[in-house]
């Protein structure tokens, strides 16, 4: 069989006329599923590794032996009467705000506590323990939690007064 | 139909060729964006802080006087607030303890039976 040249434009012609086809299917195909762009997830990732740090860091017990109060800072907090924010505010805002540079970083959060109405109806009650900006509803925030056991003797909180386990939530995002 | 000029067929054949590798290009551009993606939703997807977290938090209150409302407590919360299914035995009469825990949040399921002596 003899090989001619005639048609080679033709069949230039269908590949490229396949290869729109295919690349128009692709895009349609495409068009459906919606990224967000990787580095969203990857500073929400980071924000969340940090609040879950500062809160671990802020429930390590200090030395008993040379401190006169027992218990974590994040007990303390809790269990004092009212809650005392201003301890919580100073320690995890440095915690989250310290950066090499001389300008601080400009996280915010807001942090609530979670506890149990074992006396009533097992209900939860949330309550503020502070927060250094409001929230609009506007933020993006990611939240980091820590268990922390507590014994109020004051039995402000849900009314206990014997050892129970509080749920401390915090909301971090940035500006 | 008159007959088709064949001039020129290599030139059109390499300006395709050039166009479409500028597409792929564009297409290796445009998945750029998403670098990272996948790594970073599994690890925020993963509750690996959750879990260590519970298991201080039960290790913690097995020492204390009130364990059975701390168990309560760690359930019921764990389910509204975090929607976590969090339950554990907390069988201190035997020698050594044995805590059974279970944790399942939907995606993730972790169980452990941990001897305490």
């Amino acid at each position: 069989m003899k090989h001619t040249d005639g048609g080679q434009l033709y069949t230039i012609e269908g590949f490229a006329a396949a290869l729109i086809m295919i690349i128009t299917a692709f895009l349609v195909v495409n068009a459906t599923s919606i990224y967000t762009a990787g580095d969203t997830h990857i500073s929400d990732m980071q924000l969340e590794a940090l609040g879950t740090d500062a809160l671990k860091m802020m429930d390590v017990a200090p030395n008993s032996k040379i401190s006169t109060n027992f218990g974590t800072p994040l007990q303390q907090i809790i269990e004092a009467n009212p809650v005392d924010s201003t301890m919580f505010n100073t320690t995890f805002s440095e915690i989250i705000n310290q950066g090499t540079f001389q300008n601080p970083n400009t996280i915010h959060y807001n942090a609530t506590y979670t506890c149990r109405n074992i006396n009533s109806d097992n209900s939860l009650t949330s309550n503020s323990i502070t927060q250094n900006r409001n929230l609009t509803g506007g933020e993006h925030t990611v939240r980091a939690t820590k268990w922390v056991i507590i014994k109020d003797t004051n039995g402000n909180v849900c009314d206990r007064d014997t050892y129970q386990a509080v749920l401390v939530e915090v909301l971090l995002w940035r500006d | 139909m008159a007959r088709l000029n064949d001039d020129a067929q290599w030139i059109v054949l390499m300006g395709f060729i050039v166009s479409f590798s500028f597409f792929f290009l564009a297409l290796v551009i445009n998945q750029s964006t998403v670098v990272g993606q996948t790594t970073a939703e599994s690890v925020i997807e993963f509750p690996k802080n959750d879990i260590r977290d519970i298991r201080e938090v039960i290790g913690e209150s097995v020492k204390s006087d009130d364990l059975n409302d701390i168990n309560d407590d760690i359930s019921v919360i764990s389910m509204q607030r975090k929607s976590a299914v969090v339950k554990y035995t907390n069988d201190t009469g035997t020698n050594p303890t044995i805590i059974e825990i279970h944790y399942n949040n939907g995606v993730t399921a972790y169980n452990e039976t941990w001897t305490l002596l």
